[in-house]
C-alpha cells in the first residue's frame, strides 16, 4: 500500500491536421495509502486519460506522478507496481480463466500452491469458481469482467487501477459483489483508483470521489460530503439519482423572514433563524439564486409549493413522485408506498436545512442550509 | 508526434518515386509511341524528344492504315463501339439480375444459400480457358457464335459474381430493423426495396457496376474465341495491327491509348467508390 | 373484447425453441410490459405481432380478428426499435411522415400529423435534421414520434430507452406513461429494467424459459412473486435467499435461517420436512436496537445506493445477506460492528426448493 500524488498533471493530445485536445488540465490529486478513490465524470471529462497516465499507457504532457514517494510518470508500465483491470477486460484468449487470473502470480514466481489458493479465494468471492477451467470466449461478458477484476486484485501491487470495473455485471449480483469487493480492498489495504461514469458505483465503493468535467477537478470529497455539500451546480446535479431538483429563485428579506420566490406564486418562506445570519446576509446581496433540493428532501405535504402530479411510480422499495411545478418537473422520493393520481393537485414542502443555494452566474455553491459553502 | 527523420522522409520519397516510375513508365512510353512513326519508335537509341504526329490516330479514326506495303482497311472504331456496347449491356444485365439476387442472399436464409453464393464466386477464379472449348462448341450448335447476345451472356460470368458479392455486403450492412420499420409504417415489400434498400445500398451498387464495367471491358479471351472481326472489342481488335508487313507499333499504341481512356477516366472519377466497394467485399466475405 | 390476444403462440428456429404456447390478453388502451432478460425472445415476440416474422404455431388476434394472413403493412401497428432504426437518408420530419404518407393522407394532413407528435415529444426544433445529426435522445424521440404519428391502435415498443444515457432514461420514464396514455393505444412495452416495468405497466408479463412465468400488476409481481426467479428479477438489491427446511418446533412451523429459527405461516405446517428457499427483500430487513431479540450479524461492508444505503451482513453460520436502509436514516451501522436484525413478514417469501414456486403463506 502506498500513497499516490498527482501534481499539476496536464495532458494535451496533439495530432497533425487536427486541433489539439486539452484532455486533463493542471490536475492535482492525493490518494492516501489504502484509500479507495473514484474518478467520476461523463465521457470526455478526462478520467480515462488520467488513469492511462497513471498506468503508463500515455505520456504526461507536464506535471509529476509519484507513488510511495517514487516518481513513476517516466517509468514503463511494468515498472510502476500497478495492477489494472481494463474496461474491455483484455483477458488472454489462449489461457483459461484460472490461468488468466494466475498470470501475474506466475510471473512473480509465487509457489504454485500459494498461487492456486489465492486464485480460488478470489474466484469464490467473485462467484466465478465454476468457470475457472473455461476459456474467455466461452463465458459471458459479466463473467469476463469478473475474471478481469480478479486478475488485477489477486496481485500484490502498490496501486490498483480499475477502469469501469462493474458495468457489465448481472444486476442481481451487483450489490453483493460491491460489498465483497469493498471489504476485500479494505482488508488488504489496497490503494485503489476506480474510473466510472456511473455515480451509483462511485458512491457505493469509494472513500472519496474526484468529480471531473472538461479535464478539470470539480470537487474531491466523500460521498456524504458530495451529497450534502456539493461545491457547484454541476456536481450537485451529477451526483444523486434521481437528480437534484433545480429552481430559479428571487430572494428577498423582510421583517425577520427570508423569502425565495420561485415564480408562479410559489414562495418559500423561512424564519431568518433557520438560515443563520451569515447566510442571510449573503443572500441579501444576490438579485437571483439557484436553489437545489434533493428528491428525498422534497416532501409531498402541507407546504408553500403548488404542484400537479404527473406520475406516481412505486418501485418496490421507494416511490418516485413527479410533479409539475409551474412548467418544471420536480421529483420527490418517498420510502413508503404513496398513492397519488396523475392530475391531482398537491403541495410540496422543504425545510431550510435541506436547501442548497448556488450563484446563477458562476454555478458555485453559496450555502447548504444554514452553513456557508 | 511525428518521429520520422528527414532522412526517412527523403528515403520514402525516393522509394515512392521508383515504384511510380516502375508502374507508370510503360503507360507513359505507349502514350509517347502513339504520337511517333514506326521509324521513330524503332530508332536506336530511343529518344524522348521528337516531333509528334497525329497520323496514327487519324488512321484509326478513318479506318485506313497506310503501311510500307500498301493500304489496309481497319475498323478500329467499330471495335471501340463493340466494347462500349458489350460492357454496358453486360453490366446492365448483371445489375438487373445481380442486385435482387444479392438481396435474396443477404436477407433470406435458404438452404444451400452459402454454397450457391460461393459457387457463383468461384466463377471469378476459374481460368476462362477451362470453359472456352466446350463453350465454343455449345455456341456453335446454338448458333450464338459471333453474336452480341452470346457475348453478353458469357460476360455474365465476369460481371455477375462481382455484383453479387459486393452488393450483398452492402445489403447485409443495412439493419433489417430499418426495413421492418418502413414495412410496419404501411408500405409493401416492393416499395421498401425500392425506397429503402436500394437507395441505402447505392454506393455499393455503383462501385460494383463500375468494377464490372472495367472487368468486362478488359476481357480478351472470350471475345477472341467466341466472336469474329465485326463483333470484337478493342482488346482483340488491337491484334489486327500485327500485319503481314510488320507490326504497326504506332497504331497499336494509339489503339491502346484509345482503349484504356474510358476505363481510366471512369476509375479516376470514381476511385473512392471503388476502394469502398472492394474492401466491402473483402471484409464481408 | 381484447384489443390484442396471443393464443398458444409458439416460435422455433429449427430445433431451437424460443417460446412455446404463449397466451396473453391486452385490453384496449392497456400498457402491458413484457419483461425478461436478454435472449428470452422479447424482440421476436414483437416481430411476430408486427407481422415481419411468422409464428411456428398459434394465433395473434387484433380486435378479435386473426391476423395470420395480414401483411405487416396492413396491421395498423406502430413500432419503435431498440436501435431506433431511423431511415438515414431521410430527415427527421420525413421519417415521421412515413406512416402518414403510406395511409395516403394529403400533404396538409401529413404536415399536421408531424407537427402534432413533434410537439408532443419536444423535437419540433430538429425536424429538418438528418438522423446522424441528432443526439441519442433526439433519435429515440424521433423513433417514438414515427411510431405514434399515424395514431395506431397497437403500439409496440422494443426497449426504447436501452441505448439512451441514464439521466435521459430517468426523465423519459417519468414522461412516457402520460405520453402513452394520451395516445390511447394498446401498448406492448419490452424492457429488461424492472424499475421501468413497474413505473410504466398496467400489467407485467414476465417472460422466462419460453413461457410467461407470471402476468400480473406490478404490485402483485413485487409483493406476490409466482416464482423465485420473478422475485429475484424485481428489486435492487435482489432478494436475499437461503436454502432451508420446514421443521416443526413446539407445534409451530419454523425454519432455520442464518442459524436462527424463523417462524413460518401456519399453512406451511403441513409441509414439514420439505426443502424450501427462504427469501427476504433487503428493505424488509429491520435493524433493531442492540440487545433486542433477533438475528445477530456482523456488518461486512456499507455501500450507499442512491436514496438508500446497503449493508452487506454475515450471520454467524456464514450466511451472507443484504439490508437496505433509507439513506436519510439517522444511524447507519459501521463496518466491523454487529447488529441485530429481524425480518418484516410483508417482504418475506417462501419458495419450494425444487420447483421454485412460491408457497402461499
Amino acid at each position: 500500500m502506498a500513497e499516490l500524488v498527482l501534481s499539476k498533471v496536464d495532458k494535451i493530445y496533439r495530432s497533425r491536421g487536427k486541433k489539439s485536445v486539452h484532455a486533463v488540465k493542471a490536475f492535482d490529486l492525493t490518494v492516501k495509502a489504502g484509500e479507495i478513490v473514484a474518478l467520476l465524470g461523463s465521457s470526455g471529462c478526462g478520467k480515462t486519460s488520467t488513469l492511462r497516465m497513471i498506468a503508463g499507457f500515455e505520456d504526461v504532457t507536464s506535471g509529476t506522478i509519484t507513488l510511495g514517494g517514487r516518481e513513476i510518470h517516466t517509468l514503463a508500465p511494468s515498472a510502476r507496481g500497478v495492477a489494472m483491470a481494463f474496461e474491455a477486460y483484455s483477458l488472454y484468449p489462449p489461457l483459461t480463466i484460472g490461468e488468466n487470473i494466475a498470470f501475474a502470480l506466475k510471473a512473480a514466481k509465487l509457489p504454485v500452491s500459494e498461487a492456486d489458493a489465492k486464485v480460488k479465494d478470489i474466484a469464490r468471492m467473485l462467484e466465478i469458481s465454476d468457470i475457472l477451467g473455461k476459456y474467455p470466449s466461452s463465458v459471458s461478458g459479466g463473467q469476463q469482467q469478473r475474471a478481469s477484476l480478479g486478475r488485477a486484485l489477486v496481485r500484490s501491487a502498490d496501486l490498483y487501477l480499475l477502469d469501469e470495473p462493474m458495468g457489465q455485471l448481472e444486476p442481481q449480483l451487483r450489490a453483493v459483489l460491491r460489498g465483497r469487493i469493498k471489504h476485500y480492498l479494505r482488508e488488504h489495504k489496497c490503494t485503489t483508483i476506480l474510473v466510472t461514469h456511473d455515480q451509483t458505483e462511485a458512491n457505493a465503493l469509494a472513500d472519496r470521489i474526484a468529480v471531473m468535467e472538461d479535464g478539470m477537478l470539480q470537487q474531491y470529497a466523500t460521498p456524504a460530503e458530495l451529497k450534502a455539500r456539493p461545491a457547484n451546480l454541476f456536481t450537485g446535479t451529477f451526483i444523486g439519482e434521481p437528480p437534484m431538483n433545480i429552481f430559479d429563485a428571487t430572494p428577498s428579506i423582510a421583517s425577520g423572514e427570508v423569502r425565495f420566490d420561485l415564480g408562479n406564486g410559489n414562495v418559500l418562506t423561512y424564519n431568518v433563524s433557520e438560515l443563520s445570519d451569515t447566510v442571510t446576509a449573503l443572500i441579501a446581496k444576490m438579485p437571483q439564486l439557484v436553489i437545489g433540493i434533493r428528491p428525498h428532501a422534497l416532501h409531498v405535504a402541507e407546504g408553500p409549493i403548488r404542484a400537479t402530479i404527473m406520475s406516481c411510480q412505486w418501485l418496490g422499495d421507494q416511490t418516485h413522485v413527479a410533479a409539475d411545478v409551474g412548467g418544471k418537473t420536480a421529483v420527490s422520493v418517498a420510502h413508503d408506498r404513496v398513492d397519488l393520481s396523475p392530475g391531482s393537485d398537491v403541495s410540496l414542502s422543504v425545510s431550510a436545512a435541506d436547501l442548497h443555494l448556488f450563484d446563477p452566474s458562476t454555478g458555485h455553491a453559496i450555502a447548504h442550509g444554514s452553513d456557508m459553502a | 508526434m511525428d518521429h520520422t527523420s528527414t532522412f526517412e522522409k527523403a528515403l520514402r520519397g525516393v522509394l515512392i518515386t521508383l515504384v511510380l516510375i516502375f508502374f507508370l513508365f510503360p503507360i507513359l512510353w505507349i502514350f509517347l509511341m502513339s504520337f511517333q512513326t514506326n521509324e521513330t519508335i524503332l530508332r536506336i537509341p530511343p529518344s524522348l524528344v521528337f516531333t509528334p504526329i497525329f497520323d496514327n490516330y487519324w488512321a484509326l479514326v478513318t479506318g485506313e492504315l497506310r503501311t510500307a506495303a500498301g493500304s489496309l482497311q481497319l475498323d478500329f472504331m467499330k471495335n471501340l463501339w463493340n466494347s462500349v456496347l458489350l460492357s454496358v449491356c453486360s453490366v446492365a444485365l448483371s445489375l438487373l439480375f445481380g442486385v435482387p439476387a444479392a438481396y435474396a442472399f443477404a436477407r433470406f436464409k435458404f438452404r444451400l444459400g452459402e454454397d450457391i453464393a460461393f459457387t457463383l464466386l468461384s466463377f471469378r477464379f476459374a481460368p476462362p480457358l477451362l470453359v472456352l472449348l466446350p463453350l465454343s462448341l455449345y455456341f456453335k450448335s446454338l448458333g450464338l457464335t459471333n453474336t452480341y447476345v452470346g457475348l453478353i451472356w458469357v460476360y455474365q460470368l465476369i460481371c455477375l459474381p462481382l455484383i453479387l458479392w459486393i452488393v450483398r455486403g452492402y445489403f447485409e450492412d443495412i439493419s433489417p430493423d430499418i426495413e421492418y420499420a418502413y414495412r410496419i409504417s404501411g408500405n409493401s415489400w416492393w416499395k421498401t426495396f425500392l425506397k429503402i434498400s436500394l437507395p441505402l445500398a447505392r454506393p455499393g451498387i455503383a462501385a460494383a457496376g463500375l468494377l464490372a464495367f472495367i472487368f468486362a471491358w478488359n476481357n480478351f479471351v472470350f471475345a477472341l474465341i467466341l466472336a469474329s472481326a465485326d463483333k470484337q472489342p478493342v482488346t482483340v481488335g488491337a491484334l489486327a495491327f500485327v500485319t503481314a508487313s510488320g507490326i504497326q507499333y504506332g497504331q497499336i499504341a494509339a489503339a491502346i491509348i484509345l482503349s484504356i481512356t474510358p476505363t481510366l477516366l471512369l476509375a479516376l472519377y470514381a476511385q473512392r467508390y471503388l476502394v469502398e466497394g472492394l474492401s466491402m467485399g473483402a471484409v464481408k466475405g | 373484447m381484447s384489443q390484442l390476444a396471443l393464443k398458444s403462440l409458439s416460435k422455433s428456429y429449427g430445433a431451437f425453441k424460443v417460446f412455446d404456447g404463449l397466451n396473453l390478453d391486452a385490453g384496449s388502451g392497456e400498457i402491458v410490459v413484457i419483461f425478461g432478460g436478454s435472449g428470452t425472445g422479447k424482440t421476436i415476440l414483437l416481430r411476430l405481432i408486427a407481422g415481419v416474422e411468422e409464428p411456428t404455431a398459434g394465433t395473434i388476434e387484433l380486435d378479435g380478428h386473426d391476423v395470420s394472413d395480414i401483411a405487416p403493412e396492413h396491421r395498423n401497428v406502430g413500432m419503435a426499435f431498440q436501435n431506433f432504426a431511423l431511415f438515414p437518408h431521410m430527415s427527421a420530419a420525413e421519417n415521421i411522415a412515413t406512416p402518414l404518407k403510406a395511409q395516403g393522407k394529403s400533404a396538409d394532413a401529413v404536415r399536421a400529423g408531424i407537427d402534432r407528435v413533434a410537439k408532443l415529444l419536444k423535437i419540433d426544433h430538429v425536424l429538418g435534421h438528418a438522423p446522424r445529426e441528432l443526439s441519442n435522445g433526439q433519435k429515440q424521440r424521433t423513433a417514438l414520434a414515427r411510431a405514434l404519428a399515424a395514431e395506431p391502435r397497437i403500439l409496440l415498443l422494443d426497449d426504447p430507452l436501452r441505448n439512451v444515457d441514464a439521466k435521459l432514461r430517468f426523465e423519459m420514464r417519468l414522461e412516457l406513461p402520460r405520453l402513452l396514455r394520451q395516445s390511447g393505444a394498446t401498448v406492448l412495452y419490452v424492457t429488461q429494467d424492472y424499475k421501468e416495468a413497474m413505473a410504466l405497466a398496467d400489467r407485467i408479463a414476465v417472460l422466462a424459459d419460453g413461457k410467461f412465468v407470471q402476468v400480473a400488476t406490478p404490485e402483485d409481481i413485487y409483493l406476490k412473486p409466482a416464482t423465485l426467479g420473478v422475485a429475484r428479477l424485481f428489486g435492487d438489491p435482489a432478494i436475499n435467499t437461503a436454502k432451508t427446511v420446514i421443521e416443526m418446533k413446539n407445534g409451530m412451523a419454523s425454519a432455520k435461517v442464518g442459524g436462527r429459527d424463523i417462524p413460518l405461516p401456519a399453512s406451511l405446517a403441513a409441509a414439514a420436512g420439505r426443502g424450501i428457499t427462504f427469501g427476504v427483500r433487503p428493505e424488509a430487513v429491520n435493524i433493531l436496537s442492540p440487545g433486542s431479540d433477533g438475528l445477530t450479524a456482523s456488518v461486512v461492508a456499507v455501500t450507499p445506493l442512491n436514496e438508500r444505503t446497503v449493508l452487506l451482513l454475515q450471520s454467524p453460520d456464514g450466511w451472507e445477506f443484504l439490508a437496505s436502509l433509507p439513506a436519510s436514516s439517522t444511524s447507519i451501522p459501521e463496518p466491523e460492528t454487529d447488529v441485530v436484525v429481524d425480518f418484516d413478514p410483508s417482504g418475506t417469501h417462501f419458495f419450494d426448493s425444487q420447483s421454485d414456486e412460491r408457497l402461499h403463506g
